[in-house]
């Protein structure tokens, strides 16, 4: 039972679950997350878009949160560059142009650099990543910026069987799993690499790889190698989700994963215990507060019942009544109301939660 | 100069059903449709085939059409049917007179049905409200409407027949009072062509006043708007109707992995640009929840408005569209209006097509002394695979890919499983809802079908491609791809015709933002949705 009570319990791994849970965490608390899997990170780029961070009507706030983001990515091993203000275009799944704010180093150098000659290399088998249509296309565009910037489409392929179609999943387990696959790797990008200045491949450069790791590639390849959003499922952006979940686990935050939260007891303006949804027997958390970042799960756990939140962020009944002083939500039920989007939202929302969480724990504890 | 004997104009199930009847009878046509098949009221209906039930009480004349049609659909397009049977229930809110009522109608129209208990008709379709009064069995029916109308073009095809898409016609030239050359544009071109014709046939269904003023002629049809939901789930395995005077949302179709809930209906002034208001939607939805409980709550993935184009006799003083008949009228031009060679057919549904076409194709034939009765109620639209083909293709594709390849592509899917058994890597699956291969993508795009493909809609009307919850996020994206890579298009023009088939598949999904869609909305835009100037050191680039 003891082992169950957490001072903040955050209900999903998206970028608002993992942020409450950070917050919180920082705060000094102890702190459970709990969800079913990473979120929407499957779906995402793996960066940060600089129109979802324009116009914040919250600077200071946002500028907290992307701090800690950036601590969390940094000691990971796997840290964002960029700044908040300023926005950097990175080659999007369409070939084109997309202006970001933030990413890690492998997708940040996928920058078009005046004078450059880049590489774009697909992989036989790999359908959702076609490199003749991005150089046709990416080259279109910089031609119209005079930059003299130059990209060049290659194929390689493998001996192995990675299976039909072949998937960047598929083959970003092998890169984190097999030394033998990245040597291939390796030498396939060495080939092809000579008198061009940097290579940009799709996103398959591991789940689990830090920034060191793909050091180590580019070094033995001889040039920079750097990576272009995918179809889903995304690999920078399960990258992403396990060096934040990394980060976690070094802050001593627990994480219950692979199950939904199926109830939410509340009692007396206040809610109880969470049972979550586990084989064999339900497991039940409690939480001075809980922060409720499940996307549309959160909807539901919630019932029609629930209307909207206040600006506490806790969850309104139709009467306009508080449902739980101790529930806090961080996701669809709130309007972007910072004047940002998307999962700069998310992060904002995410830490605001977790720090209004993690006061009201010690509230309680008084 | 193009030349032929006869210009149909409207390529839906009618236009289509008109260009098969003349070259079964060995008449030379030619089908000019302005968008792409199916583009008007065919593509942007329920998909039910009736079974004459709903006319019943109110119409019975168009009720027994609908019911010898419903069996000869069946007969001559199997491919194109699920015949899954439907209920009308009778709902506890509804009146118990109507009910009694419709039995009787049935009965006295021939319409064959069985009378349920409410335990019995629950039994059947479980998810039904528990406050049903009973329900009567009915022969309904979903047909899959983009396949009904190619079957009948390509068979046509086979016959000799021809048709040009994206071709909308301009004017109508007469001739000492008589049809003589149709004048028309490629609107994906631009370019302009004529047709000589000795008659033309306007089946262009809500555009059929647009085109009947061509040749100067006045048509009595009004456009009827009807909105439909698309539910990300069977609820049911038969045509759930409602038992009540014909309103909105009483009848619910399931079409392969989803079901259809409509409709809504109300006059509009053009059957272009329409759309649904959020009260419809939730109209709709609240409705359709009394039959089955739940249903407000389900994933909709889009929603889609079509124009029914109803013919108003001209002793009609109806108040609203529902008193209108659904039944159809031709018209003779020449002693109607003086104008030889030009015939209308209005009104009328999609479950009576074949009926209505063949209705203007004896009245054609006769003016041009053509004896060749018509046969299209006895000949299959669409040969059946031989068994050494369908062993070829379970030899290299899981049962139901294969099934489902055959009954969209008929024989030509042989061609497709030999490209797969040469190279398996075409059998990747591209469209996980509809399970379209690699192979039938590439197929449907190097336009080696009988009825080419301009768009990556197209595909979709031809292999149900992007019809499942993704709505094309994924399957289009890879399409798009595919069209690239057989060089179908330049990596601009692909990504320009992704962007249009997006914006598309966006718009009904953006009218009922409800659930879990939203987030498939909002992932959709989030890998598609913004493309921005190359920023800093590259400078501006246009267009965003």
């Amino acid at each position: 039972m003891e082992s169950n009570h957490y001072d903040v319990v955050v209900v999903g791994a998206g970028f608002s679950g993992l942020l409450a849970a950070a917050a919180s965490a920082q705060q000094g608390d102890k702190v459970a997350l709990v969800a079913t899997g990473p979120g929407s990170f499957v779906l995402g780029t793996g960066w940060l878009k600089a129109q979802d961070i324009m116009d914040s009507s919250a600077p200071m706030e946002l500028g907290g949160a992307i701090g800690l983001f950036r601590e969390m990515t940094r000691i990971a091993g796997y840290p964002f560059v960029g700044q908040i203000q300023n926005t950097h275009s990175l080659p999007g799944i369409l070939g084109d142009f997309q202006s970001v704010a933030l990413a890690p180093e492998v997708l940040w150098n996928a920058t078009p650099r005046e004078g450059a000659s880049p590489l774009v290399v697909g992989i036989r088998g790999l359908t959702c990543f076609d490199e003749n249509f991005m150089v046709e296309r990416l080259n279109e565009q910089v031609l119209a910026t005079n930059s003299g910037c130059k990209y060049t489409a290659r194929q390689i392929s493998f001996d192995r069987d990675l299976g039909i179609p072949v998937t960047t999943v598929r083959i970003a387990k092998c890169f984190d799993r097999d030394p033998g696959f990245r040597a291939e790797l390796t030498d396939a990008l060495q080939q092809v690499a000579s008198g061009f200045d940097s290579i940009l491949v799709p996103g398959v450069l591991g789940l689990t790889s830090t920034a060191q790791q793909i050091l180590e590639l580019e070094q033995q390849v001889g040039c920079p190698v750097c990576e272009t959003p995918t179809l889903p499922p995304s690999i920078p952006g399960l990258r992403l989700f396990h060096h934040l979940e990394r980060y976690l686990h070094t802050v001593g935050v627990e994480i219950y994963q692979g199950f939904p939260v199926e109830k939410l007891e509340i009692y007396d303006g206040l809610c109880t215990e969470l049972r979550v949804a586990s084989p064999g027997h339900a497991l039940i958390l409690h939480g001075e507060s809980v922060v409720l970042a499940a996307g549309q799960s959160s909807v539901s756990l919630l019932g029609k019942a629930c209307t909207g939140h206040d600006e506490q962020m806790h969850p309104l009944a139709s009467t306009g009544s508080v449902m739980a002083r101790n529930l806090f939500v961080a996701g669809p039920l709130l309007q972007s109301d910072a004047g940002i989007k998307g999962d700069a939202m998310d992060i904002l929302m995410g830490y605001r939660a977790g720090n209004l969480a993690a006061a009201t724990a010690v509230l309680q504890l008084l | 100069m193009e030349s032929t004997q006869v210009v149909i104009i409207g390529g839906g199930a009618t236009g289509a059903g008109i260009l098969w009847d003349l070259s079964l009878r060995g008449i030379p046509s030619v089908l000019l449709e302005q968008g792409d098949i199916a583009n008007g009221a065919t593509g942007r209906c329920h998909g039910l085939l009736h079974s004459g039930g709903r006319y019943v009480v109110k119409d019975p004349e168009a009720a027994r059409a609908c019911a010898v049609e419903n069996r000869i659909i069946k007969a001559i397009a199997p491919h194109c049917v699920e015949d899954i049977g439907g209920l009308f229930i009778h709902c506890a809110q509804d009146d118990p007179a109507f009910f009694e009522q419709w039995w009787r109608a049935a009965e006295a129209a021939g319409i064959p049905s069985n009378r349920l208990s409410a335990e019995e008709a629950r039994a059947l379709e479980p998810n039904l409200a528990t406050n049903i009064l009973g329900a009567f069995t009915s022969e309904d029916a979903h047909v899959d409407v983009f396949r009904l109308v190619l079957a009948n073009l390509e068979a046509a095809v086979r016959r000799g027949g021809q048709f040009h898409t994206y071709s909308k016609v301009k004017s109508i030239q007469l001739d000492g009072g008589r049809v003589r050359e149709v004048h028309y544009c490629d609107t994906r071109t631009g370019e302009e062509h004529d047709i000589a014709c000795e008659f033309v046939i306007n089946a262009a269904g809500a555009w059929a006043e647009t085109v009947a003023e061509l040749a100067g002629a006045v048509l009595p049809v009004v456009s009827d708007k009807g909105s439909l939901l698309v539910l990300n789930h069977r609820l049911s395995n038969r045509v759930i109707n409602r038992c009540r005077k014909p309103s909105d949302a009483d009848i619910l179709v399931p079409a392969g992995p989803v079901c259809i809930l409509g409709t809504s209906s109300i006059r509009v002034p053009s059957p272009e640009g329409l759309s649904a208001s959020p009260e419809e939607i939730n109209q709709l939805l609240h409705q359709g929840d009394e039959m089955i409980p739940g249903l407000a709550d389900t994933r909709v993935l889009r929603i889609f408005c079509g124009a029914r184009p109803l013919y108003v006799p001209p002793a009609t003083h109806a108040s609203g569209s529902r008193e209108i008949s659904r039944s159809f009228a031709l018209f003779d031009h020449e002693t109607r209006d003086g104008i030889g060679g030009f015939v209308s057919i209005v009104g009328g549904k999609l479950t009576t097509y074949r009926m209505m076409a063949a209705t203007a194709c004896d009245c054609v034939a006769k003016k041009l002394s053509v004896h060749e009765e018509c046969t299209t109620d006895k000949v299959l639209l669409h040969p059946a695979i031989d068994r050494k083909a369908h062993k070829r293709a379970i030899h290299v594709l899981p049962l139901p890919v294969a099934e489902k390849i055959e009954c969209r592509l008929g024989p030509e899917a042989d061609q497709v499983i030999k490209e797969i058994a040469l190279r398996p890597e075409l059998a990747e699956i591209v469209c996980e809802c509809e399970l379209v291969t690699r192979a039938e993508l590439e197929y449907v795009l190097g336009n080696s079908t009988l009825v080419p493909t301009q768009t990556i809609a197209d595909v979709g009307r031809r292999t149900r491609l992007g019809f499942g919850p993704c709505q094309g996020t994924f399957c289009g994206y890879k399409a798009m791809l595919a069209g690239f890579q057989t060089h179908r298009w330049t990596a601009t023009q692909a990504a320009n015709e992704f962007s249009a088939y997006l914006q598309e598949r966006w718009k009904g999904q953006a009218m009922v933002q409800r659930g879990k869609q939203v987030e498939q909305l909002d992932l959709s835009h989030e890998l598609y949705g913004m493309t921005s100037p190359v920023a800093a050191d590259c400078g501006e680039l246009n267009g965003k």
